[in-house]
């Protein structure tokens, strides 16, 4: 069957190449074929030029060597309204909806004409969500949508200016569960129906399992390029990564330890909805948090370091009372790696070693007035060196970092200051496969070194690899505490996941 | 030092050349008084003081992420109180009440915008409203003058001098000296990267120190120059090489990463706000001091002159970046123009025209020297 659909070449790259004027080659003499209605995966480490080759077929880049065919025509994608001609759409891991209109008004966002919608808009709005299977409401302000639906406004805007060749970016980085099946779901039926996609995503198993061919990159060249039911998990990683990945599932027991925590939670609430939290962590213990976006998980790290105002409870570090904001946690040994690197780790303003003493400055300076610049650039080096960042070091700038490297940064930070509480909101969000293994052995080193971590993920499969303890978060509330030992991915999913499905249910 | 001579970096200090070459030629192909005289310098110098005073705060302001359009109303008050008071209170309490009115003016901007959360520009564009209004109602729409000459003569003392400009060339060189010493003193712990660019700071200084003992330049500074000196020396000193600098560059550059690393953004914040008032302030004293008599639209458009000076020296509007001595060579690219612009008589028509092409250029400038930085840097 796969065969049958997957047989007349849609997309064609021939020879391409593209190296920047800095001298960066990014592409070298990449071919490949993409067959029409099929779902094509395309995977690589961070740098390895997929996102580079997906801007040349966007028309965004235009490359410096080889040739792009269209349906058996050759093509010039000079500028993204040309790709866009040629029926080729991008929808791009952050969605670029108008948050102020509503769902209907952003699928016509492009459409010519003087009247707010072009006529018969909500026919051809019903039509198209007939064709895809999936219902929405057309009147719905977009900024207070879900993320998915967001990402389902996207493709159906793609999907109305008549795009028969999507081209997604990460689409499902900031799903949940749920949300990811709509769009798969979506995917599949539209790839049926002849649409053609190239599907970018750094989760491996959901392209295995949603594609029908891959190809990987590594370096700037295909390094694998076969039908997706031809490879597995290992072989994917082992092409991305040129080397093999110990994906053993070693399980750390819960280790019974005596004496007092070192951090005590009780009955905290905040203005931000958590309420009547209660907590403990030993010194040298992993808890996992696992909830679904949206859940509150990243709410009760907040309301554990102080960054949202807690209203009652107390917190203690080591039977020390901590007292309110982020100034008197962090000195009270508290650390924290942020949702969003960019928006709230990283300040582009600051070179790398700026970044990594920012909050413990003092200690990098004489009298609390007048930083030491060579023990800050000292400390970074070591830090950076240990952590294994890629950068021009202590002096480079955060902005020229890859995804993966700037998350490493904001560890970095917490590895030289050295905290007794670590809390880690989802850190291995939009990173390789290297450097989630990186940044996860890294969490057992904090845990080793004495410190109690809290750990936000999404991925339960990760929890279960670093932490001893998972917590499942539901309501901005602990629902469920388990064991790692004596849980599955499968048991946490069905926890965190209930309330929605007793929503449909009723 | 490493990509210090880059436009993006150093254009303002071209362009303050360029255009200081420009007018000394065109001054001496029409036959005039050198441009470059010592009469000229001190004057260009002395009218650059106080706008130069307003940018060095504009510039800590917006890098801390605020911005403020209400200086030059505060400073008009802080100039109408000074000269109301100062036959009640005498000039010490004059100048008190001054600075303590338009510090609070500056404590009220600062408190709207980070603590009630309402836009900066929206906060000080009322401020800077109501303030004007204020001194309306103060001064009952008339100009003030001190009543007892006698308050003015003590109030003039401050504005009215001179200082030989070696000998304030000198003392920056010795000051340069001693920074670095002091860097060498604290640093001696990591011999082994006794930096270049410490040695740089001493030899500099040394040069500036032989520039002054020479006697160069040959020109008379008045007193309200050594006080916008002292205000950019200070200023330049804290931003740059404390704690409290690189702070306010994190809360202005990302104020979430800051609060998210225990930096109190609130107080990072409001007191660049206050402080902002009371230099305002210190300049309306200085203004009425030089003048003898405030009348109720005082500064007006200083507000402007100061953010554009602010921009031409490479300051952000959106926080995290910014540079107070390079704000001051803006300044002086403004203040050159308009005296160029006097002196070679080339109607005054055309010189506010010039002035805004000029800020708007500058922005190009640093724009386009931005983006071409980052394409040549990853892709």
């Amino acid at each position: 069957m796969a065969q049958e659909v997957g047989t007349v070449p849609c997309v064609e790259v021939r020879k391409v190449s593209k190296t920047f004027p800095n001298g960066t080659v990014a592409l070298s003499d990449v071919s490949l074929t993409v067959r029409r209605g099929t779902v094509h995966g395309l995977m690589g480490a961070n740098g390895a030029g997929k996102s580079t080759l997906l801007k040349i077929l966007s028309g965004a880049h235009t490359p410096s060597g080889g040739w792009l065919l269209v349906n058996g025509q050759e093509v010039a994608l000079s500028s993204p309204v040309v790709a866009n001609r040629a029926g080729i759409a991008t929808i791009h891991q952050h969605i670029p909806l108008v948050p102020t209109l509503n769902v209907i008004e952003n699928i016509f966002l492009g459409s010519e004409g003087i009247g707010r919608l072009p006529l018969g808009a909500l026919d051809r709005f019903q039509t198209l969500c007939g064709h895809i299977g999936y219902e929405t409401d057309p009147f719905a302000i977009v900024g207070s949508l879900s993320i998915g639906v967001r990402q389902m406004v996207a493709i159906m805007q793609a999907l109305m200016v008549g795009a028969d060749i999507v081209l997604m970016d990460e689409p499902t980085a900031s799903l949940n569960e749920n949300e990811r099946e709509i769009v798969f779901r979506t995917v599949r039926t539209l790839a049926t129906g002849g649409t053609t996609f190239i599907y970018v995503s750094h989760y491996i198993e959901e392209v295995l399992s949603l594609c029908t061919f891959v190809t990987v990159l590594r370096d700037g060249r295909v390094v694998l390029d076969c039908a997706a039911a031809d490879t597995d998990a290992e072989g994917v990683i082992e092409a991305m990564t040129g080397r093999r990945i110990d994906r053993g599932s070693a399980r750390n027991a819960a280790t019974i330890r005596d004496g007092a925590p070192r951090l005590e939670i009780t009955g905290v609430s905040t203005a931000a909805g958590v309420r009547d939290l209660s907590l403990n962590v030993h010194a040298g213990e992993v808890v996992g948090l696992a909830g679904l976006l949206g859940s509150g998980r990243s709410e009760i790290l907040s309301a554990l370091y102080g960054a949202d105002r807690r209203v009652a409870g107390t917190v203690r570090v080591d039977g020390r009372l901590v007292g309110r904001g982020t100034g008197a946690a962090v000195s009270a040994g508290f650390g924290l790696v942020p949702e969003d690197r960019w928006a709230q780790g990283l300040v582009r303003q600051l070179p790398i070693f700026g970044n990594v003493t920012l909050p413990k400055i003092s200690r990098h300076s004489f009298w609390s007035i007048w930083p030491q610049r060579e023990s800050e650039v000292a400390t970074t080096e070591e830090v950076i060196g240990a952590i294994g960042i890629v950068s021009k070091g202590p002096h480079g700038l955060v902005t020229e970092l890859s995804g993966g490297n700037a998350q490493k940064v904001l560890l970095a930070r917490w590895l030289a200051a050295r905290p007794e509480i670590l809390l880690l909101d989802e850190p291995t969000v939009g990173v390789d496969a290297a450097a989630k293994a990186d940044i996860l052995a890294l969490v057992r080193t904090f845990a080793e070194q004495g410190t109690a971590v809290i750990m936000v993920s999404s991925e339960f499969e990760e929890l279960l690899h670093v932490a001893e303890r998972i917590l499942v978060v539901r309501d901005k509330a602990i629902v469920a505490t388990r064991v790692t030992t004596e849980t599955t991915v499968e048991e946490l999913m069905l926890l965190a996941d209930r309330p929605e499905k007793e929503a449909r249910a009723a | 030092m490493r990509e210090a001579a880059s436009p993006a970096n150093s254009g303002v200090i071209y362009a303050l050349v360029f255009l200081v070459l420009a007018l000394t030629i065109l001054s001496d192909a029409k036959g005039l008084p050198s441009y470059l005289s010592p009469i000229n310098v001190s004057n260009v110098f002395d009218q650059v003081a106080l706008v130069g005073m307003l940018a060095v705060f504009t510039t800590v302001v917006l890098i801390s992420g605020n911005f403020d359009i209400s200086i030059a109303a505060i400073g008009g008050l802080g100039a109408a109180i000074t000269l109301l008071l100062v036959d009640e209170l005498g000039v010490a309490g004059a100048v008190l009440a001054a600075i303590a009115a338009t510090s609070a003016v500056g404590m009220f901007n600062g408190f709207c915008v980070q603590k009630l959360g309402i836009n900066a520009f929206i906060v000080t564009l009322g401020t800077l409203t109501a303030v004007r209004g204020l001194i309306l109602v103060i001064t009952d729409g008339r100009t003030v003058i001190a009543d007892d000459p006698a308050n003015y003569k003590r109030l003039e003392s401050f504005v009215d001098g001179f200082v030989p400009a070696p000998a304030l060339v000198g003392l920056i060189g010795i000051a340069l000296i001693a920074v670095s010493a002091v860097q060498y003193l604290l640093t001696r712990r990591y011999q082994g990267q006794v930096g270049q660019n410490r040695l740089l700071l001493a030899a500099s200084g040394a040069v500036v120190l032989l520039v002054g003992l020479s006697g160069f330049p040959p020109v008379r500074l008045t007193y309200s120059t050594l006080y916008l000196f002292g205000l950019v020396g200070t200023v330049w000193i804290v931003l740059r090489y404390t704690i409290v600098g690189r702070r306010l560059q994190a809360v202005g550059g990302n104020p979430e990463a800051a609060r998210l690393s225990g930096i109190s953004v609130d107080r990072y914040r409001i007191v660049p706000s206050v402080l902002n008032g009371s230099v305002a302030g210190l300049v309306g004293v200085i203004y009425s001091a030089r003048l003898g008599a405030v009348d109720p639209s005082a500064l007006h458009g200083f507000e402007l002159t100061a953010i554009a000076a602010a921009i031409l020296g490479g300051t952000s509007l959106f926080g995290g970046h910014g540079s107070v001595p390079k704000a001051i060579l803006g300044a002086l690219i403004l203040i050159v123009l308009r005296n160029g612009f006097n002196m070679l008589n080339l109607g005054s028509n055309y010189q506010q025209l010039v002035e805004g092409i000029v800020i708007v250029a500058a922005a190009a400038v640093y724009v386009i020297a931005a983006q071409s930085a980052s394409q040549g840097g990853r892709h």
